[in-house]
């Protein structure tokens, strides 16, 4: 959720438009975790059937969608990524029997929360894509390579309003938690 | 409310009869309105416990400072008694470890007579578990506490992200929402796994942001909605309105959730699962 930090590595630098103008047009970087059971077989299906998807995501392969620590995902975003995409097994066919369910439950809650923070929904994706599914893979990773190429890069998120206009999250200690509701206006 | 004396009376009783150990309470502090959390070993001690309108500080945690004396009595209003459900839950404490002194809470106010926020949101003003209760039920008004959550979320997406960008540039990272909630029990917290290193040191908003939203998702499912967070967080940050969020989206998704801490048993809304759960990620 951020714009690109110290931890980045120098290649990723070079490829933002700050650091490079316009001269070199910027790329976007996606990260996929994949279920080693499922969308990690249906990505290697999607190559196998000699099946084109854009080279902009990079394949993170897990035991099982529910190894996925909310944690990763904004980690991932601090270190530069553009948008993050969670791949699981469909619900019922997890290897582990229960593991997606588990997932599918905390990225419900977590995606809604980074949202609520501000996040733009597109740059967070979850899906269940299937071993056998090659052609399901291929068009996720074209739909959110073109809608996160559509956005630009995470540091357009940033917020440009006017100093004014940002609503206010601290008022001073005692008005915020002491004072009643009735007399809190706007946040 | 006002329970000074039929606290210090049962205090100084159980402490005699050897039924706890020690009794934590409340005693004044240096200026009118101030309480400070006292652990009272001896029926004298237990003679200075007040209990009245400016006892802000939720007791749930100290409980687990003092488990070593014995039987710990602890005056226990709606949120103490949630966080002593949520130390059982989470295996801290036993049962049997905890005398509750309930006592029916009509909420907290400050030093004007204004009640506190967090008091006015509160859904279960009478204790929840407690070995006695200290006069009638006191009524619940549940009130909303879902109103800033909401206008939030009726705030664009930019305006949003300003609002927490503003909110974690302005924390320090001083670990004490951490400190003071009930719900964090882990041994070492993730941000101190230093060889993991989760957590960044540079004393930016995004190291920021990255403690506030994770140890909020950390205990989502569970949080009792003290409020304590809020209260002890020296740059008076609205944390509760992440918390509040992630209840409110639990309600919405999971089926009718109230909160955590209504009993000690069962597993959280975010441990356990249902197959016909809602299903988005087709």
């Amino acid at each position: 959720m951020n714009q690109i930090t110290e931890n980045t590595t120098p290649a990723v630098a070079d490829a933002s438009p700050a650091s490079n103008g316009a001269a070199k047009e910027w790329q976007p970087k996606i990260l996929a975790f994949c279920c080693n059971w499922c969308t990690y077989a249906g990505a290697d299906l999607a190559g196998l059937n000699r099946m084109e998807y854009p080279a902009d995501i990079r394949l993170l392969r897990v035991p099982c969608s529910g190894r996925v620590n909310p944690q990763y995902v904004l980690k991932a975003y601090q270190n530069g990524v553009d948008g993050v995409l969670v791949c699981g097994c469909h619900p019922g066919d997890c290897h582990y029997a229960t593991g997606n369910y588990y997932a599918k439950r905390r990225m419900l809650v977590y995606k809604r929360l980074l949202e609520y923070l501000g996040l733009e929904p597109d740059r967070f994706i979850v899906r269940w894509i299937s071993g056998s599914e090659a052609g399901k893979f291929r068009d996720t990773v074209i739909e959110a390579t073109e809608r996160i190429r559509e956005l630009g890069p995470l540091s357009n998120d940033l917020p440009h309003l006017a100093p004014e206009d940002i609503p206010h999250p601290i008022s001073a200690k005692f008005e915020w938690l002491a004072t009643p509701k009735n007399a809190r206006e706007g946040l | 409310m006002d329970f000074t004396e039929q606290v210090r009376k049962r205090a100084s009783q159980l402490i005699e009869e050897g039924t706890v150990a020690c009794v934590i309470g409340w005693s004044a502090g240096r200026l009118k309105y101030q309480r400070t959390p006292t652990c009272a070993d001896t029926p004298e001690q237990a003679s200075n416990l007040v209990c009245d309108q400016h006892c802000e500080h939720a007791l749930g945690k100290y409980v687990l400072e003092q488990k070593d004396k014995g039987r710990v009595g602890l005056v226990a209003r709606g949120c103490e008694s949630r966080a002593i459900n949520r130390l059982i839950a989470d295996r801290q404490i036993n049962r049997e470890d905890v005398y509750l002194i309930g006592i029916p809470c009509t909420g907290c106010t400050t030093r004007d007579g204004v009640e506190l926020k967090r008091c006015h949101e509160c859904q279960f003003r009478n204790p929840v578990i407690y070995d006695e209760l200290l006069g009638e039920p006191a009524p619940e008004p549940k009130n909303d506490r879902f109103a800033d959550v909401r206008k939030l979320e009726a705030m664009s997406r930019e305006e949003r992200r300003a609002f927490f960008d503003l909110m974690y540039e302005t924390c320090i990272r001083c670990h004490a929402c951490r400190q003071a909630c009930p719900c964090c029990t882990c041994k070492v917290c993730f941000a101190e796994q230093e060889r993991e290193g989760w957590q960044g040191k540079q004393f930016d908003v995004e190291q920021a942001r990255y403690y506030g939203v994770t140890r909020s998702f950390h205990v989502a499912d569970r949080c009792i909605e003290c409020g304590e967070c809020e209260r002890v967080c020296p740059m008076g940050l609205p944390l509760m309105t992440l918390m509040h969020k992630q209840i409110k989206d639990i309600d919405e998704l999971f089926g009718p959730y109230e909160g955590g801490g209504l009993s000690d048993e069962g597993p959280d809304a975010l441990r356990t699962f249902k197959t016909d759960d809602i299903e988005e990620f087709m």
